[in-house]
């Protein structure tokens, strides 16, 4: 459906998935309402075009200049464009905290979406100078100013976990991906870089055997450091559910309105089932996938040994090909959503255990309905979420 | 059944009262044990919201505040909703409401492809001309470099553009008096910049600007000056049509149209990435037999022989080329052949260069 019509859809699709998680989620015996609507986000899309329309425009028209601003044009689009999708990020968490109703009060979100987007930049700009260390403090220091500006009714919410503590529980996961790293670097840079060059330059057939003459262990060198590149990248991906388990039960650990608190209680080993049914599900599709590719396959072998292959077939054939790439991408996006982004948000919200209800008794309605554009924004620029 | 139970909330604080709902004439009452009534709600005020299964959750249209009523007894949810126009429980009315999106979203789509396939070629095509050639120069050198950087993969040696060594430079007096012929024919409104450059493939390419590329492998394959200035004169065909204007302008346009409006939702840029490369080499194939009968015309004009460019082809290109037709930038060879010697000029031509000239230009890279 969503490819049908490409994509124009999604708005829809979104929606009707937002409506099913806000109201399968129940706080306290009462469950949220989700009361934004598709049409909302449509327009919110298009005015968002609209505005990076001229954005774009400047950007390519940048790009052309030969100076040093044709140079740099690469650098300043992706600041620009990082500093308007954290902008963006913070306007669509505002559209949907006033879409999201509890008890026939509406949540609101206030503070400065600018002011947000800088932090988050310059958070960043750190986070990626002390390679990923800071990270936790700034997780903590967004969450914090998003939820000092997060409302329920006149019920001030804030954020208490600390990005030192998440540290802690962090800095193992980031030893084992980085500790691999550094010695494919170290390999790396070992490799006498100006001989091998020299040596291919040179060409010829023997170029391998003059690249081991003048480099005695060269060839375990690479090797090695490729072992260890591929080591740290799969240590991230088998951690990553970890750090998801992580980053979850300590951000939501961290969550108050007034005088509610949060707590909870997430096992990391459910995440990895939830991941383990996603990886299950996955390969039980590829084979099927790959079971009709390969009839497919001989079908248009049989037709072309036949010499029947004409422009009509090709353009079939091309069709085809494309039919089923899509095919192939729904299936796996339709499963990741049902295992992992379902299960995330299942586990997460039964895992918490909330104390001082009593203050849920007596709040007062504040706050307006805000613009979808936030919402449009993150679309276009894609960094939206759920 | 006319009364039931129901969890009221006021929408002005979040006190939750269980009450008891009536069923009027013209509308519900909601009151709580006391007695003390809370809200009165005409049916056709009343809408239904989104609300788990077990569950009719109701609101008041038009209210200014959030209020809400909730009902779990299944059978009086029935009761409510067959009273109360705007309360669709079953779900029909949203339905055909989402059937007229699809309808609509497909319509959409189709306007879409249409403008991909005929519009962002027609805008371009007409676009094009009105550009200004300084313009063109402009894109052309911030081309030029890109292109420059990716084809230049040598790490030393000698320069990237032949013709300038000492032993080099007979070949490129000899390739500029053939380009000069070509060009006073021509009358182009900028001006022609040729090179040679050390490449080992046999192909040739033109910017925006007037910048064009002969790469070493094509020299190296030419068996005479004719079969060199045929694949000069198709190139100067893309300039003279400013097919490198044209494909930057189609390029951002489909990008445009693709890329922002249907969003990256399932992983939709590799989709995005197939559809431009399928629409481009239509356009491309079209440009190129355009290449190919300018190419010609230039080549009949300047009383060289034409037919030099179809064996150049045969050449280069092979006879006939298997695979995917959708998907190659040049249409088949064979009828690219046919089509340039069906109009080559008949007339005795008189070759570009001479014995010696031809054997300068095919030392055009020697020194290195």
């Amino acid at each position: 459906m969503l490819f049908v019509t490409l994509g124009i859809y999604r708005f829809w699709l979104v929606t009707d998935v937002r409506r099913f998680l806000w109201s399968n989620t129940e706080i306290a015996g009462e469950t949220l309402e989700y009361t934004g609507t598709a049409l909302e986000l449509l327009l919110g899309f298009l005015v968002a075009i609209s505005l990076l329309i001229p954005v774009y425009g400047g950007i390519f028209l940048a790009a052309l200049d030969l100076g040093i601003l044709g140079k740099l044009s690469g650098i300043i689009a992706f600041a620009a464009l990082g500093l308007l999708g954290q902008y963006a990020i913070y306007r669509a968490r505002r559209y949907r905290l006033t879409r999201t109703i509890y008890r026939g009060l509406r949540f609101h979100q206030q503070g400065s979406a600018w002011g947000y987007a800088f932090r988050a930049m310059l958070w960043w700009v750190i986070t990626a100078l002390t390679f990923g260390l800071a990270y936790p403090f700034q997780v903590a220091s967004l969450e914090r100013y998003k939820m000092r500006n997060t409302f329920y009714g006149d019920l001030g919410g804030s954020f208490e976990g600390s990005g030192f503590a998440l540290l802690l529980r962090g800095i193992p996961m980031w030893f084992l991906v980085f500790a691999p790293l550094v010695f494919a670097v170290r390999g790396f840079v070992a490799v006498d870089w100006k001989a091998l060059v020299d040596a291919l330059a040179q060409g010829g057939d023997d170029v391998m055997s003059r690249i081991e003459g003048g480099n005695p262990g060269l060839g375990a060198a690479i090797v090695f450091a490729m072992l260890m590149a591929g080591a740290s990248v799969t240590l991230a991906a088998l951690l990553y559910p970890a750090f998801q388990a992580v980053m979850l039960r300590w951000w939501s650990s961290g969550l108050r309105f007034g005088d509610v608190e949060v707590r909870s209680s997430l096992h990391m080993r459910h995440v990895y089932a939830a991941y383990a049914r996603f990886v299950g599900y996955a390969i039980l599709f590829s084979i099927v996938m790959g079971f009709v590719g390969a009839f497919l396959f001989g079908v248009v072998g049989v037709a072309a040994n036949l010499g029947k292959v004409d422009s009509a077939g090709e353009i079939a054939a091309t069709l085809a090909l494309l039919v089923g790439y899509v095919v192939t991408a729904l299936g796996f996006s339709t499963i990741y959503r049902a295992t992992v982004l379902l299960s995330l948000w299942q586990l997460g919200m039964e895992s918490l255990q909330l104390s001082g209800l009593a203050a849920l008794e007596k709040v007062k309605a504040r706050g307006r309905p805000a613009s979808p554009l936030g919402e449009g924004l993150a679309d276009a620029l894609n960094v939206g979420s759920y | 059944m006319n009364s039931g139970a129901g969890t009221y909330f006021d929408g002005v604080t979040s006190a939750r009262r269980d009450v008891v709902v009536e069923l009027t004439t013209g509308g519900l009452q909601v009151s709580d044990r006391d007695g003390h009534l809370w809200a009165q709600w005409p049916y056709e005020e009343i809408e239904g919201l989104t609300a788990p299964d077990n569950m009719l959750r109701l609101g008041r249209r038009g209210s200014a505040t959030l209020e809400r009523l909730e009902i779990r007894d299944p059978a009086f949810a029935a009761e409510i909703d067959a009273r109360s126009a705007h309360v669709d429980r079953t779900g029909a009315l949203q339905r055909s409401q989402r059937m007229r999106v699809i309808g609509w979203s497909i319509g959409a789509t189709a306007s879409l492809l249409l403008v991909a396939w005929f519009g962002v070629p027609a805008i371009a095509t007409r676009l094009t001309p009105l550009l200004p050639v300084t313009f063109e120069s402009v894109l052309g050198d911030a081309v030029n470099a890109q292109v420059r950087g990716m084809l230049d993969i040598r790490k030393a040696g000698a320069a990237f553009d032949c013709g300038i060594a000492a032993a080099e430079i007979p070949g490129r007096i000899a390739l500029d008096k053939l380009v000069r012929r070509l060009e006073a024919v021509a009358a182009l409104p900028l001006h022609l910049r040729t090179n040679v450059v050390r490449r080992s493939e046999a192909n040739a390419l033109a910017l925006p600007g007037g910048q064009v590329y002969v790469f070493q492998g094509l020299i190296a394959k030419a068996d005479n000056a004719d079969e060199v200035a045929g694949v000069i004169a198709h190139e100067i065909g893309h300039v003279a049509h400013r097919d490198g204007t044209k494909a930057v302008l189609e390029g951002g346009g489909l990008s445009f149209l693709f890329g922002m409006l249907l969003g990256d939702f399932v992983g939709g840029g590799a989709v995005v990435l197939a559809a431009k490369t399928v629409l481009q080499s239509t356009y491309t194939r079209e440009a190129e037999s355009a290449a190919d009968a300018y190419g010609t015309e230039l080549m009949n004009k300047a009383g060289g022989d034409a037919r030099a460019l179809a064996s150049m082809l045969e050449k280069t290109g092979g006879a006939t080329e298997p695979g995917m037709k959708i998907l190659m930038d040049h249409p088949d060879t064979k009828a690219r052949v046919v089509a340039i010697n069906k109009s080559a000029a008949a007339v005795s031509p008189s070759p570009f260069l001479e014995a010696g000239e031809w054997a300068a230009l095919k030392k055009i890279c020697a020194g290195s």
